[in-house]
């Protein structure tokens, strides 16, 4: 039913070179959820993410947003479909001030053919969005290069749902913050379902994902492992499909060593 | 009308008028944390361009003149428009060193058209910039599909150029053009010659392009994080061909005001504005990283260098002296960038 999910991934295969990224990846994100997706360094975490934003393009496989066959060929196909990603290492323009970090690319405009920056609307705008945020960020004019960790991954944010976004993705928003600034953004990120928006949270903290994700998709080697409904599990089950993957299978010494650590 | 520039991190530049206009910005961290740097950075070209005109006026009764300083002006513009058209690719992060032998194919193409292949002055204008604008798409094309330096690429390319240019013109020098060819620099309007009007409409309309519309934001975008462009849904690629399409347009018209005002062209004519230009731009706060610049700025920067050529003239310097002044000048305008980014940075994790 393919109208009940806002998304839909149908046997996505993403190789470079000779590596196969992703093999025959399905996932499906249902309207106002939180979804997170976990996996070790290199189970395809943030490729899966990428090829769904339209940074990459998948070399099989099928996309489906709101139960239509769509096409992702770039960034803006993406956008276009109202999908917003927010990147690692943040995407942000560090000689750019908060407004034109939030409209780069998507400016607003005025006059004949659109010629000038409608730059009053996109002050008016980007005050709203911050307020929305409920950052605290002193200017807009500020430039974001002097901002800490919290406030950046907040203009990133802003900037990812200034555009009528129905689908978030992030790729560990928290990991560079402290347990503060982390809590913060992980309230935000809840409220931010809450109030209609269907979220793709890729990240290597689990407890993270516990408090405040309503499923977990799990990676391994480019494969999906499984989805778990997070009100049913412990942070066990996880990490142990993570490390041991759907088969269950130790067999390979890399595994036994991770279990270790894990 | 928000400042190009990430310098004023410490809030609104307090001289930039355009900045209160902003309605939606609140109040800044004013400057008590000690020297504003965005506004030091905007405003040292301007001083240093006063100091000089002082400091040589005191030492030559006759460069503070009106007669001198018309020259000075006059003399000037095509250097001004080539710097321009430098500046789109230096703020978007790439450089173009080949626009003095752009300016000497472009030349000798348009100089023998009106004098040797009976060309009428309006064909030999549209076939100048015409070429120039295929010149700078060239350079893009390469630059883009090679994916390395443009430093390397657009050297390359000017020796290219360079050959082309010797090659046409037999090393030949082609004089006396059309009246009506001479007129864009000896045709007056209110005392000032045609190509100081064009250039002062070049200056307004690049500036409001700048400041006012999403291809000058872009093109600032692309000097500060190209990825994050490109994940902005911009075609970057075709962008940067725009770039550099733009610069040898620009160049186009800068040498035809070059051929006209000196009636005269060969392929030695040109070479060594690209290095004018860059100091000047790099003087005038555009950062050789790309990403930041503004465009009176960048004027101002082409007459620091105009002053202190025509002081250093007056003051009966050879012109090999100032070479070295020149080479000396690019060298602390880039160590100056340096440093007060340096400077920038320590303030942040103050």
């Amino acid at each position: 039913m393919a109208e009940d999910y806002i998304v839909e991934l149908k046997g996505i295969c993403k190789r470079f070179g000779g590596i196969d990224a992703l093999k025959d990846v399905d996932l499906q994100l249902r309207r106002g959820e939180i979804m997170g997706i976990v996996g070790d360094n290199g189970a395809g975490k943030s490729t899966l993410m990428k090829v769904l934003s339209g940074a990459y393009v998948a070399d099989e496989g099928e996309i489906w947003v709101n139960g239509k066959h769509v096409h992702i060929r770039n960034p803006q196909d993406s956008s276009n479909l109202g999908i917003g990603m927010i990147y690692q290492d943040l995407a942000l323009f560090n000689n750019f001030d908060v407004t034109k970090n939030i409209f780069v690319g998507r400016e607003y405009t005025k006059g004949p053919l659109g010629m000038f920056l409608d730059k009053k609307r996109m002050n008016k705008k980007a005050e709203e969005l911050i307020k929305e945020l409920k950052v605290d960020i002193k200017s807009l004019r500020q430039s974001v290069m002097t901002m800490s960790g919290g406030q950046r991954q907040m203009v990133a944010c802003a900037r990812a749902i200034a555009f009528e976004s129905k689908v978030l993705i992030m790729d560990e928003p928290t990991a560079a913050l402290g347990v503060t600034e982390a809590n913060k953004l992980l309230g935000l990120i809840r409220n931010l379902a809450d109030s209609g928006l269907s979220i793709l949270l890729i990240t290597q903290r689990i407890p993270d994902i516990l408090a405040i994700a309503d499923r977990v998709f799990v990676l391994k080697g480019g494969q999906r492992q499984g989805v778990l409904n997070v009100g049913e599990i412990t942070l066990d089950d996880v990490v142990s499909l993570i490390i041991k993957g759907k088969d269950n299978s130790v067999s390979q010494p890399v595994d036994v060593q991770y279990k270790s650590f894990g | 009308m928000t400042d190009q520039r990430h310098s004023d991190g410490q809030g609104p530049a307090t001289g930039d008028t355009a900045a209160a206009t902003a309605p939606a910005s609140p109040q800044g961290r004013g400057g008590l944390s000690g020297v504003n740097w965005g506004v030091l950075r905007k405003y040292a070209v301007v001083l240093v361009l006063l100091l000089l005109v002082l400091l040589f006026s005191l030492v030559n009764p006759q460069f503070f003149s009106g007669r001198n300083f018309y020259n000075i002006v006059t003399q000037n513009t095509y250097f001004i428009i080539v710097a321009i058209g430098l500046a789109f690719v230096l703020i978007s992060g790439g450089i173009d060193l080949s626009v003095g032998y752009q300016m000497s194919l472009v030349g000798v193409i348009m100089a023998m058209g009106m004098t040797k292949w009976g060309m009428p002055v309006w064909l030999a204008l549209i076939v100048g910039l015409a070429l120039g604008t295929f010149l700078g798409l060239l350079n893009g094309v390469i630059v883009t599909r090679l994916r390395t330096f443009p430093l390397i690429v657009t050297l390359a390319t000017s020796v290219v150029f360079q050959g082309v240019s010797y090659m046409i013109s037999k090393a030949g020098t082609y004089r006396s053009y059309p009246q009506s060819f001479q007129d864009i620099t000896k045709l007056r309007l209110l005392g000032l010659p045609l190509d100081v009007y064009l250039t002062v409409v070049i200056i307004i309309i690049v500036s409001v392009i700048f400041y006012q519309t999403k291809i000058g934001t872009r093109v600032v975008a692309l000097g500060g994080n190209e990825e994050a462009l490109r994940l902005a849904g911009i075609n970057t690629k075709r962008f940067k061909m725009l770039i550099y399409t733009t610069c040898g347009f620009f160049t186009a018209i800068a040498t035809i005001v070059m051929v006209s005002k000196a009636n005269s062209m060969q392929s030695s004519f040109g070479p060594g504005t690209e290095f004018t230009a860059l100091t000047a731009a790099i003087v005038g706060g555009v950062s050789f990283l790309g990403g930041e610049g503004n465009i009176p700025a960048l004027v101002a920067g082409v007459f620091v260098l105009a002053v202190l050529g025509n002081g250093m003239q007056l003051a009966g310097w050879s012109s090999y002296a100032q070479f070295i002044v020149r080479g000396i000048i690019l060298l602390g305008a880039v160590a100056f960038d340096e440093y007060q980014k340096s400077l920038r940075l320590r303030t942040k994790h103050r």
